[in-house]
C-alpha cells in the first residue's frame, strides 16, 4: 500500500490534535460577555419557519429566537432521554403508565412582543403541528404531523400547565418535544408570519431578515435564563458556495462554518488559516438508495437484493466520501447512536463482504429474475443536483455498471427534488436523509411506514409497522433495542431502503468561539446558542 | 430549355476558379501561415485522440477506485486521479470526444441551419428578407452563453440537448455571413444569365449561388468552432451539459475539482488544458483560413 503524502498526514495529524483540544472543556475560563457570532448555514432558508420547513437551513437559522418545552442539553455530545432539560417547562411528569405526559410551565416568560407566555401557546402550537381538528392555527406545509399522531389531546387546565393526552404509552414523544424542530409558536402571531420574521422567547431576536442574504438577531435582555445569552447577536449570513464559505471563513468573516462540508472541504480550510478548529461529528446524517416499490422491476426482490448487494459500502466510505463516513443501518450506529446496529451485526448485511464476492451473487440474482449480457436492466439513477449528492451517485452509477446493470445518472434541480421524490417520480435514486431525532419513532416512522409522506420508497410490510408500533410502547430500554435492531436487520435484507453508510459532519471555527458542542446524533438540536461566548476582547 | 440550362452549367464549372495541384495549396497554406498550420495539426491530434480514445485510455473513464481517489500522477495513473479515483488522462482522453462531438456537430448544425436561412433570406429578398433578419436580430441580441443556457435548461442535460442548445446560437450568425455572399453573388452577371436563360430559382439559388459561399462558410465553422467548444465546457461546467460521470473537459473543472484543486491541482490543469488548447487551435486556424479565403483579405 502506498504511504500517504506527507501533506495529508500533516493535515491529519493537525485535525486529531485539534479534536484532541476542541473537545476538551474550557477548563477555568470566566465566559465573557459581549460579541457577534457570524455563521453560515447549509443554504438559504426557503423560511423563518421551523414547523413548515424540513431543512437544516431553516433550524440553523431560526433556532435562536425560539424556545422549546424541552430541549436537548447543548453541551451534551450524544442526545438521549437522559440528555433532556427544560426549556419553558420547568419539569414534567409521565402519569397513568406513560399515557398522559404533564408539563409544568415557567411563570413570568413574555414573547419578544411583550406579550406574556402561557399553556395556552403550547396548546395552539402541537394542536396546529397535530393537525387537530379544533386547532386555531393551520400550516402551510406540515412535515412533522407524524411525529404527533398518537397524540389524543391536549389540555390546558391552568396557564402554567399543560397535558399531552396519549392514545398509547409513547415514551419517546418527550424525545420529539425537545427537537430544533419542535419551537413553541405564539397563539397571537399567525404562523404565516414566521416565514419572514419570527417573535419567540428565544435569547435572540430578531433585528433584520433579509431573505436570501442574512438573518440578524440581537440579545433578548428579558430572557428567562439569568445571565445567558452571553453574546450581544447572531449573524446568519447565507452563503451558498462551500469554497466561498471557506474563503469567508478564513478571512474571519464568519466565526463558524461547515454545515454540509465534507473532510476535504474541512482540510483545505484548514491549510489556509493557521489556529483554525476543526471538529469532526457523527451527526446522523445517512446516504441512501430510494428504490421506487411501485414500479418494476424493484418489485422484484431478487433485483432489489442485486442492487444491495453490489453496493460495496468499504468503497463508498474511501471513495465519495473521503473516509468520513461510517458503516450502518437505517438507525445511527454506536458510539454517536444509542439505537443502531452493532459492528458485528452490520458485518453481515448485503454489501460489506468481499466485494468480488458480492457482485458475482449480485449477477446471479439478476440473471435469476431474468436480466444478464444481451437483456441489460436499464435504471436511471435521480439525484439532486448538489456536489455532495451528485459525487455519491456517479459512484453508484459505476458500482451499478460493475454487474451489468445499464445506469446512467440524472441530475434534479434541488427546486423540483422534493416533489418529484414525493410524488414517486423516479426509478432508484441517491438520497441524503437527515434525522431530526435519533430515536427510532422519528427515524422509522418517518421513512419506513407505510403511507408515510417521506417514505420516498413506498416501502410497506405490516409486519415491520407492527414491530414499530409495538417498540414505541416499551419502557425496557434493552428490550426496546433488541426490537428495532431487529427491525433494522430487516429493513436492510429487505431493501428497503438501502443505507450507504453515515457520512460524518465537519465544524470549522476560530479557538474564540466557545462552548460550541456539535452533537453526535443529530444536526437539528443544538442551534439556541445561548451557551456559545466569544473569547474575544 | 432545360438543355441550354444544363449547357450553362458546364460552362459555369469549367470556367470556375482554377485547379491548381492540392499538395501545392496546402503548403502554400503552411508556408504564409505557419499558425493557422499549427492550429490545424492541434486540430488534427486532438481528432485522433478523440478517434483512438479507446486505444489510448489506460483505464475505463467512468470506473471509480476507492483506493486510489485523489491519487497524484504516476506510472499508473498518468495525470493522476480525481475525487473518486477515476483516471484523469482516460477522462480527458474521453472528454475530447465529447468535446470534439459536441463542438462539431452543433457548430455544423448551426452553420447548415444557419446558411439556408441566409441563403433564402438574401435570395428571395423583399418581406421574408425584412423578416427573417429581425428574428435573426432578436436572436442574435441575446448572449451566446445565455441562449445556450436557456435552452439546455429547458431541454434537459443530455448529449442531443446541448448539441440543439450550443447549435441555436450559431444560427443567427451562419445566416449572417451567408446572407451577405449571397447578396453580392446574386447581382453578378452570371446569375443574370442564368436567370435569362430562365433557370428555375431553386437551381440558381443551390447550384449556382451556395458553392460559391463556401469560402466564407469554411471560415464561419472554424469561427464558431472554438467559441462551441467553450460554451459546452461551460454548460458541462453549469451542470447543463453531459451528465455525470461521462467526462467532457467542462464537466471535470466543475464543483468537485473546485472543491479539490487547492489539495489535487492536476483536477484543474489537464482539463483546462485541454479545452484552452482545443478553443487555440480552431482560433489559429480560423484566421489563417479567413486570411486566405477572404478576397479582400487576400495578400495582405
Amino acid at each position: 500500500m502506498p504511504r500517504p503524502p506527507l501533506t495529508v498526514s500533516l493535515a491529519l495529524a493537525a485535525l486529531a490534535l485539534v479534536l484532541a483540544a476542541a473537545t476538551l472543556p474550557a477548563v477555568g475560563q470566566t465566559p465573557k460577555y459581549g460579541g457577534v457570532l457570524a455563521t453560515s448555514p447549509i443554504s438559504a432558508p426557503p423560511s423563518l419557519s421551523p414547523h413548515e420547513e424540513a431543512t437544516i437551513a431553516v433550524v440553523a437559522s431560526a433556532s435562536v429566537c425560539f424556545n422549546n418545552l424541552v430541549y436537548f442539553d447543548p453541551q451534551k455530545k450524544q442526545e438521549s432521554a437522559a440528555t433532556v432539560v427544560p426549556e419553558l417547562a420547568e419539569r414534567w411528569s409521565w402519569q397513568d403508565g406513560s399515557r398522559t405526559l404533564v408539563f409544568f410551565l415557567r411563570k413570568g416568560v413574555k414573547w419578544h412582543d411583550g406579550k406574556p407566555f402561557t399553556s395556552q401557546d403550547v396548546k395552539y402550537t402541537f394542536d396546529m403541528v397535530r393537525g387537530a381538528p379544533d386547532a386555531k392555527g393551520k400550516l402551510r406545509v406540515n412535515p412533522r404531523k407524524l411525529w404527533y399522531e398518537n397524540v389524543e389531546a391536549i389540555e390546558a387546565p391552568d396557564p402554567y400547565t399543560v397535558a399531552f393526552r396519549l392514545k398509547r404509552p409513547q415514551p419517546a414523544l418527550l424525545l420529539m418535544l425537545a427537537s430544533g424542530y419542535s419551537p413553541v409558536y405564539p397563539a397571537h402571531v399567525p404562523p404565516a408570519e414566521f416565514r419572514t420574521r419570527c417573535v419567540g422567547t428565544g435569547p435572540f431576536k430578531l433585528k433584520d431578515h433579509r431573505p436570501g442574504e442574512y438573518v440578524e438577531f440581537v440579545k433578548n435582555p428579558d430572557y428567562f435564563v439569568k445571565g445567558r445569552p452571553y453574546m450581544d447577536g447572531v449573524k446568519v449570513v447565507f452563503i451558498k458556495d462551500r469554497s466561498t464559505q471557506i474563503a469567508a471563513l478564513q478571512a474571519g468573516q464568519l466565526d463558524v462554518a461547515g454545515s454540509g462540508w465534507n473532510k476535504a472541504n474541512a482540510e483545505t480550510a484548514m491549510k489556509g488559516a493557521a489556529g483554525l478548529v476543526v471538529i469532526e461529528a457523527d451527526g446522523g446524517t445517512n446516504d441512501n438508495v430510494l428504490v421506487n416499490f411501485k414500479r418494476p422491476p424493484f418489485t422484484d426482490v431478487r433485483v432489489r437484493r442485486a442492487l444491495n448487494l453490489a453496493l460495496d459500502r468499504a468503497a463508498y466510505v474511501k471513495g465519495p466520501r473521503q473516509g468520513g463516513a461510517s458503516l450502518g443501518g437505517a438507525m445511527l450506529p454506536p458510539p454517536a447512536g444509542v439505537w443502531g446496529l452493532s459492528p458485528a451485526d452490520l458485518a453481515k448485511l448485503p454489501g460489506t463482504g468481499d466485494p468480488t464476492r458480492q457482485k458475482t451473487e449480485a449477477k446471479r440474482l439478476l440473471a435469476e429474475a431474468g436480466f444478464g449480457p444481451a437483456k441489460p436492466l436499464k435504471v436511471a439513477v435521480s439525484t439532486r443536483a448538489v456536489a455532495i449528492y451528485v459525487d455519491t451517485a456517479s459512484w453508484m452509477v459505476d458500482q451499478l455498471q460493475q454487474v451489468g446493470i445499464d445506469a446512467t445518472l440524472e441530475q434534479i434541480e434541488t427546486g423540483v427534488w422534493h416533489p418529484k421524490m414525493t410524488r414517486r417520480d423516479y426509478q432508484i435514486a441517491l438520497n441524503v436523509t437527515g434525522v431530526g431525532v435519533d430515536d427510532p419513532d422519528a427515524n422509522l416512522v418517518e421513512n419506513f411506514k407505510c403511507g408515510s409522506p417521506r417514505n420516498y420508497s413506498d416501502y410497506c410490510s405490516e409486519e415491520i409497522d407492527r414491530m414499530i408500533a409495538e417498540q414505541s410502547q416499551m419502557t425496557d430500554r434493552a428490550a426496546r433495542l433488541k426490537l428495532v435492531n431487529d427491525i433494522d436487520r430487516r429493513l436492510q435484507l429487505d431493501g428497503a431502503r438501502p443505507i450507504l453508510g453515515w457520512g460524518k459532519q465537519y465544524y470549522a471555527m476560530w479557538p474564540h468561539v466557545k462552548n460550541y458542542v456539535p452533537h453526535e446524533n443529530s444536526i437539528y438540536n443544538n442551534s439556541r446558542m445561548q451557551d456559545i461566548w466569544l473569547d474575544k476582547r | 430549355m432545360a438543355e441550354s440550362a444544363a449547357a450553362v452549367d458546364v460552362a459555369m464549372s469549367s470556367l470556375g476558379p482554377e485547379a491548381r495541384p492540392r499538395r501545392s495549396a496546402l503548403w502554400r497554406f503552411v508556408r504564409r501561415k505557419p499558425l493557422g498550420a499549427a492550429g490545424g495539426l492541434l486540430m488534427i491530434v486532438l481528432a485522433l485522440l478523440a478517434l483512438f480514445a479507446g486505444v489510448l485510455a489506460t483505464h475505463n473513464p467512468v470506473r471509480t477506485d476507492s483506493a486510489h481517489t485523489l491519487a497524484p500522477p504516476s506510472a499508473e495513473f498518468w495525470l493522476g486521479t480525481d475525487n473518486l479515483g477515476r483516471d484523469v488522462w482516460s477522462r480527458v482522453v474521453h472528454g475530447s470526444r465529447i468535446s470534439l462531438l459536441v463542438g462539431v456537430t452543433s457548430t455544423l448544425l448551426g452553420a447548415v441551419v444557419g446558411g439556408l436561412v441566409g441563403l433564402l433570406s438574401g435570395y428571395v429578398g423583399g418581406k421574408t428578407d425584412l423578416l427573417s433578419q429581425r428574428v435573426m436580430d432578436a436572436m442574435q441580441a441575446l448572449p451566446v452563453l445565455v441562449l445556450a443556457l436557456v435552452m439546455a435548461a429547458a431541454l434537459g442535460p443530455s448529449l442531443t440537448n446541448a448539441i440543439i442548445a450550443i447549435s441555436v446560437p450559431i444560427i443567427p450568425r451562419a445566416a449572417r455571413v451567408i446572407r451577405a455572399s449571397v447578396l453580392t453573388i446574386r447581382e453578378l452577371p452570371y446569375i443574370e444569365a442564368a436567370r435569362a436563360l430562365g433557370v428555375r430559382h431553386g437551381r440558381i439559388a443551390f447550384l449556382h449561388i451556395l458553392p460559391n459561399t463556401f469560402g466564407p462558410f469554411v471560415v464561419l465553422i472554424t469561427a464558431q468552432l472554438g467559441g462551441a467548444i467553450l460554451v459546452e465546457a461551460a454548460l458541462s461546467f453549469l451542470g447543463l451539459g453531459i451528465p455525470e460521470p461521462y467526462p467532457s473537459w467542462g464537466r471535470m473543472l466543475s464543483v468537485a475539482a473546485a472543491e479539490y484543486a487547492q489539495k489535487a491541482p492536476w483536477l484543474v490543469i489537464w482539463p483546462g488544458l485541454a479545452i484552452s488548447l482545443a478553443v487555440f487551435g480552431t482560433n489559429l486556424l480560423g484566421d489563417a483560413l479567413r486570411d486566405t479565403l477572404d478576397p479582400r483579405l487576400r495578400g495582405v
